[in-house]
């Protein structure tokens, strides 16, 4: 394999095999919800069965949108892809930030990549000019923005003592040293989890199983879309779903290999299912168990994170 | 007759003029850009150029100075002013104003005005030129004779004039100290003032040039004022006026005012960074509730300025504090600089889009607008481009300058520790609650204007703008995209400023010290954080493209168009999402600080159940109109009553008054 060429090939090769593992997630995440509810449910594999289905379909279009709605999906899609070669899955560095490592981004451009594809389906959500579009835009943003702060705080808590927002450097770090977890580590990923149910949508901020207008946020903003660009927006969907959880294992989880070795991705890889498996689980109960939340009642849900994450931040500085 | 071809002279000579004008600004903006490229070239081998202007007062000369800091924020002032330059004839001529001379006058005045401040070197020309760029953009609020701009103009002259005068006295002062009035010497005796000297003479300049940087609570003249103006002038007046503003503190700030060694007192940094947050959060809370397309961009200024002096009050609180804190300073202060360059660059965008709309569609109430991205796409895609930069989104500019600004934050709380480290994060958060927030607004800004269907018959017959005003807009989205992917070559462009302001620190040692295509920020702990832009962007697109290719393949007979599906009922406008309402969840989730009244009208029938009409009106109070200005104004209104009422026009009367301020003079000044 040629040099320069592999940190390109590790990062496009990182974000498909997440691609392509994302629909197997929230399958196994509607599975255990099914178990709970005591049905069989559908099958590990429905997400591809949806996916394969949507590609083959032809598409409607509002006769009122714009030239942008059919560039969305690719779009939002793209951006969610860029922001999965950021996680550092396969390759945690040691020596944080060594330069063989590609400079593609940190945990900001990471947040950046999934505004941007969340500000580009808002949009497309108001061009089919049908009033559900514009109130899941709507709502959408309205929890983004309340999301958003806690979120920075969490990353600061931890990117104070690594010194940086690269997420290879801040795992690097956690490999540094070793199990050690503090009462900060504690409430940052409390904060953590809660913003997980946000971003991801799932109950009790949004829920992905219903289009009721008076309970959706994402699903609201999808119902225009069809054929295989809707299944785009699924597969970003799903993309960013792993990405995040991806994205909370850097931050938290300490990982006992690193270095570019096929042994030491191997076993990234493997802790990277491990923690999949338990933060799958924890959606699963969680959705499982709580009600959806009154939309209003949200921000008082979220302050709850942005109070966790600034005390993280607190026991860090003082 | 002979009426009848005067009258036809007179009009071929006022547009003989206006053309004139029209080249002039384009001229002048041209010279500006190379006058200013050349000076960022060239400064840094052979330090500041100097003119002497002719002496005009016996008490004090005029020069014009070119150095760093005024170099860069003349190539600020240039670029967006080229723009306007070629959008302002075909805008004018689309949209006919009762006096276009004056607006071309004024333009031109205003321009060089602000240019001249930048270059002044010393109090005198300062002053005469930052009062030339108000009277000038006062003449261009005028310019259109309607009630709403005679109100805005009121408010934005006295309120600058208010300004003015503090930045007067604080020149002054520090003129009297020096003997003189020129910059070096103003300089050369602020080495020797106290402690609380400088802290008094800085505060009373932050207060004026506060006021016309538009940083709350100083703000309510500016949602009035700039969208009154020409588009063209709103842009220049939201885009550089206020980085004007701007350059004014960091001239005051950290170059006349700054001790000759050691740090800068904490008091500035910290009153900075509070007053950038704030402003930040207020504009763009108070822009989400706007309806008018300009109005809304104007909040959005106060929300930029805020950003811009988050920046700026980090590199205040850690310059001069030893190595690592200076290498932070100067990722600061180049962020604070980069956002002002950006933030002239998407919001003269966006403006120029705004008056580009405004000229095809006659409105710019976004709720009788909508359904033009299919009418004006050029002008959509451009708009949409600005949005994405304003809202701090990758891969474009605005996101750069925010990273910058977040890493600063990061890495200097970390420096700072303890609790300033906590309360400079927390101004991280409230940049991150802007950043969620300006994105929910300019979703609403695009969607509603741009997409679903035309609310109103002018919207459904926009045509697109003139080719001249399409460039100046691509113009400067050029400039959006270009600083977006590559950054490290803006940040060459900023090496000088930053070192004059930092005492020699190179930002190209700190910020792009791995190649032009990196950017890098690095604290004393851990290793720092490395982005290229360039290579996040590339793989963005070749995604992005790939995605696209593969929804190419689908067969074009299986894509078809139908109405949107209302749940039965005949689609039409009123089914679209209103701005009030895609607004509404954070009106009532942030509701305290808006305290929006509401009033809903019913007109019944015989029952209350026939409801014949029903009137709902909302409003938005701008809370620091209501506790900061009017209170003001009716202490002043109470003040100007309590003298009427003495002055009964009794000369005896006014012999006493006369005699009693002398008496009380004499008593307190009369010692010495």
């Amino acid at each position: 394999m040629d040099h320069a060429l592999a940190p390109w090939l590790l990062a496009l090769g990182q974000a498909l095999l997440l691609a392509a593992l994302g629909p197997l997630v929230t399958g196994l995440i509607q599975k255990i919800k099914a178990r709970f509810q005591c049905r069989r449910g559908a099958g590990l594999l429905q997400g591809y069965r949806d996916l394969w289905k949507l590609a083959r379909k032809g598409s409607v279009q509002a006769d009122t949108a714009s030239p942008f709605f059919r560039l969305v999906p690719a779009l939002a899609l793209g951006a969610s892809l860029a922001a999965v070669t950021l996680v550092p899955v396969l390759l945690v560095p040691l020596e944080h930030g060594a330069a063989s490592r590609l400079p593609l981004g940190d945990a900001l451009l990471f947040l950046g990549w999934l505004s941007l594809g969340r500000f580009l389906t808002a949009v497309s959500a108001l061009d089919a000019g049908g009033a559900f579009g514009g109130m899941g835009a709507s709502r959408e943003m309205t929890v983004s923005t309340l999301v958003e702060p806690a979120l920075i705080l969490v990353i600061f808590s931890i990117a104070i003592v690594a010194g940086s927002t690269e997420l290879g450097a801040i795992a690097g770090h956690r490999v540094a040293l070793g199990g050690s977890f503090g009462a900060s580590d504690f409430l940052a990923l409390f904060a953590m989890l809660i913003l997980l149910l946000a971003e991801t949508g799932r109950i009790p901020v949004d829920n992905p199983d219903t289009h009721l207008e008076l309970t959706m946020l994402h699903e609201g903003m999808l119902l225009e879309h069809s054929g295989p660009a809707l299944g785009c927006l699924v597969l970003a969907n799903h993309t960013k779903q792993i990405a995040l959880m991806a994205f909370v294992q850097a931050l938290f989880l300490p990982r006992m290999a690193s270095g570019a070795t096929p042994r030491a991705m191997a076993q990234g890889l493997a802790v990277f299912v491990l923690g999949t498996l338990v933060l799958s689980v924890f959606l699963a109960v969680v959705e499982s168990a709580y009600a959806k939340l009154r939309f209003f009642h949200l921000p008082q849900f979220l302050s709850i994170s942005l109070l966790c994450a600034f005390l993280a931040v607190a026991l860090r500085l003082l | 007759m002979e009426q009848a071809r005067r009258r036809r002279s007179s009009a071929a000579g006022a547009r003989a003029t206006r053309a004139a004008g029209h080249l002039g600004l384009l001229a002048g903006a041209l010279a500006g850009t190379a006058v200013a490229i050349q000076g960022l070239a060239a400064g840094g081998t052979q330090g500041p150029a100097h003119v002497e202007l002719p002496r005009l007062f016996p008490f004090a000369g005029m020069s014009l100075v070119l150095d760093g800091l005024g170099a860069f924020f003349l190539l600020v002032v240039s670029v967006i002013a080229l723009a306007a330059a070629i959008y302002g004839p075909a805008y004018l001529k689309a949209h006919p104003a009762s006096s276009p001379s004056v607006i071309v006058l004024g333009i031109n005045l205003f321009v060089a005005s602000m240019s001249l401040v930048l270059l002044a070197g010393d109090a005198i020309t300062f002053l005469l030129a930052w009062e030339g760029m108000t009277l000038a953009s006062y003449s261009l609020v005028l310019a259109e004779d309607k009630e709403a701009n005679i109100h805005a103009g009121l408010v934005y002259i006295v309120i600058a004039h208010v300004g003015t005068a503090l930045i007067m006295v604080s020149f002054l002062a520090l003129g009297l100290r020096a003997g003189s009035l020129d910059f070096a010497a103003m300089r050369a005796s602020a080495a020797a003032l106290s402690g609380t000297e400088r802290s008094m003479l800085f505060f009373m300049a932050l207060l004026g040039l506060g006021a016309k940087a538009g940083v709350v609570p100083l703000h309510v003249w500016l949602p009035l004022a700039h969208p009154a103006a020409p588009s063209h002038v709103s842009a220049l007046m939201s885009g550089v006026m206020l980085k004007v503003a701007i350059y004014g503190i960091v001239r005051f700030g950290l170059d006349l005012l700054a001790p000759a060694a050691g740090p800068l007192p904490p008091s500035w940094g910290w009153t900075l960074l509070g007053l950038g947050s704030v402003s930040a959060v207020i504009g763009v809370l108070y822009a989400l509730q706007q309806h008018d397309l300009k109005r809304l961009l104007a909040y959005h200024s106060v929300e930029n300025v805020g950003i811009i002096l988050m920046g700026l009050g980090m590199a205040m609180l850690l310059a001069h504090r030893g190595e690592a804190a200076e290498a932070l300073a100067a990722i600061a202060l180049a962020a604070s600089l980069l956002h002002t360059f950006n933030h002239g660059a998407f919001k003269g965008l966006l403006f120029l889009c705004a008056g580009s709309v405004q000229s095809a569609a006659h409105t710019l109430n976004m709720e009788e607008l909508g359904g033009l991205a299919r009418r004006m796409p050029w002008t959509a895609f451009l708009f949409l481009v600005g949005a994405v930069a304003i809202s701090g989104l990758p891969p474009l500019n605005g996101f750069v300058s925010e990273w910058m600004t977040f890493q600063a934050l990061i890495l200097g709380g970390g420096e700072l520790r303890s609790g300033s480290g906590l309360a400079v994060i927390a101004a991280a958060a409230a940049l991150a609650l802007t950043g969620g927030l300006a994105s929910a607004c300019f979703v609403k800004a695009f969607g509603v204007t741009f997409l679903g269907r035309p609310r109103s018959s002018h919207a459904a017959e926009a045509m697109e703008a003139a080719p001249s005003m399409r460039a100046a807009m691509a113009l400067l989205a050029a400039a959006c995209v270009l600083i977006g992917l590559l950054p490290g070559y803006a940040m060459s462009v900023l090496e000088l400023p930053v070192a004059l302001l930092l005492k020699g620190t190179s930002l190209g040692s700190i910020v792009t010290v791995r190649g032009p295509l990196v950017l890098s920020a690095s604290g004393s702990v851990g290793s720092g954080t490395a982005v290229s832009m360039t290579l996040a962007a590339a793989l963005f697109a070749a995604l992005a493209l790939a995605v696209c290719g593969l929804l190419a393949l689908q067969h074009p007979d299986r894509r078809r168009l139908a109405p949107t599906w209302t749940c039965g009922m005949a689609p039409q406008s009123r089914f679209d999402y209103t701005p009030t309402a895609f607004a509404k969840s954070l009106r009532l989730i942030f509701a305290t600080l808006y305290q929006s009244k509401r009033s809903v009208t019913r007109l019944t029938g015989a029952t209350p159940y026939d409801l014949r009409s029903l009137h709902w009106k909302s409003e938005m109070v701008d809370l620091s109109q209501k506790h900061f200005y009017d209170r003001l104004q009716t202490g002043v209104t109470r003040v100007a009553h309590a003298v009427r009422r003495r002055s009964t026009g009794r000369i005896h009367y006014y012999i006493a008054y006369v005699l009693v301020t002398l008496l009380i003079t004499l008593l307190i000044f009369g010692r010495g």
